[in-house]
């Protein structure tokens, strides 16, 4: 892939890379502790809409359940940030490594899961769902997919230095 | 004369500890059940015990206020079910790296952080979720102090256990 290649040759050479991988020793430390916050809250927030929508902690109404989606959104844009400076501190441990490529695969998973949730109108049917009601079947295997797909991106990530040599 | 009872010396048990025939596996046998594995369900033990006291604390701090309180009482079994499953691969971690993570202070920084925030898990399910007055609004300015201090415990639980690979004696190679 020619073209990754030449983006990653590019930012290996920006002042954002160099800082990362090691002009400022702190830098590196510091995104992966923000990157296992970003995971707890992405985790902790939409695992517990999945749980919920699979029929765990039924009794949650889902309309005022949604209300607290921005903080996992926000721990996706936390992880997305710090995994981009990853990249940029390292790019070519990544780029010939295969668990990087399952890993960042899952993720557009994820985001196609999500996508369908809301384009095909299972989101709206879900809104009106009450505390101790069932979501639609098609909801559940959203839900299910959801859960998998995150806890497979968190399988790849932790491989990522034993599969492959990255970290 | 001094007679060394290797009983009483805890570097001595530490080391034995490390390099037990379970130390030495976990540590260096290269097969992917030993330390990746561990490792993995570290995180994901991580993941559902701190992101499900992340969406009670939210809730207690008056995010989705909508959100009924008397249901979340079914978030502890999962919270625990990640405690003691990190817990577990938590104490197979620590036999590996014995000698290091014990003299390691950021390790007790960790260590500290997570009794106190379990003590406050403890807490929040004594007060709001074993009376019948599990609605009531506005929450006490308690509940609050403890969602807040909770919270902050995790975080600082994070963070340090993550510091364990690149502060002070580290053990394997660093960041990883």
């Amino acid at each position: 892939m020619p073209l990754v290649e030449s983006f990653s040759r590019w930012i290996h050479g920006t002042r954002l890379s160099w800082a990362v991988r090691g002009g400022y020793p702190w830098l590196w430390p510091a995104c992966e502790t923000l990157h296992f916050v970003g995971m707890a809250l992405l985790i902790g927030i939409v695992g517990l809409l999945d749980l919920r929508m699979l029929g765990f902690v039924k009794g949650l109404p889902l309309k005022p359940l949604n209300r607290l989606l921005p903080w996992g959104i926000f721990g996706f844009a936390i992880n997305l940030t710090t995994g981009f400076m990853f990249f940029a501190g390292d790019p070519f441990q990544y780029i010939h490594n295969a668990v990087f490529w399952f890993k960042m695969a899952f993720v557009v998973l994820a985001g196609i899961n999500v996508g369908a949730f809301y384009l095909t109108g299972i989101s709206r049917r879900v809104d009106s769902v009450q505390g101790g009601e069932d979501v639609p079947t098609s909801a559940k295997l959203v839900a299910a997919t959801s859960l998998f797909l995150w806890i497979g991106v968190m399988y790849w990530g932790r491989m990522l230095p034993f599969l492959g040599d990255a970290f | 004369m001094r007679r060394v009872r290797s009983g009483s010396d805890p570097v001595a048990t530490l080391s034995a500890l490390e390099n037990s025939g379970f130390g030495i596996w976990v540590r260096e046998s290269g097969s992917l059940w030993s330390y990746p594995t561990i490792i993995f369900l570290h995180s994901l033990g991580l993941s559902f015990l701190v992101g499900m006291n992340v969406a009670l604390n939210l809730r207690l701090l008056g995010v989705a206020p909508g959100l009924p309180l008397a249901p979340l009482d079914k978030l502890f079994p999962i919270m625990w079910f990640g405690f003691w499953m990190n817990a577990v691969s938590g104490v197979a971690l620590l036999i590996a790296d014995a000698t290091t993570m014990m003299i390691s202070p950021v390790f007790w920084v960790k260590m500290t952080c997570i009794a106190a925030a379990v003590v406050i898990m403890v807490l929040i399910k004594r007060q709001l979720f074993s009376t019948p007055r599990v609605e009531v609004t506005p929450l006490p300015l308690r509940a609050k102090f403890l969602a807040a201090s909770s919270l902050l415990l995790w975080a600082g639980a994070i963070t340090a256990g993550r510091l364990t690979a690149y502060l002070g004696p580290v053990a394997g190679l660093k960041g990883r």
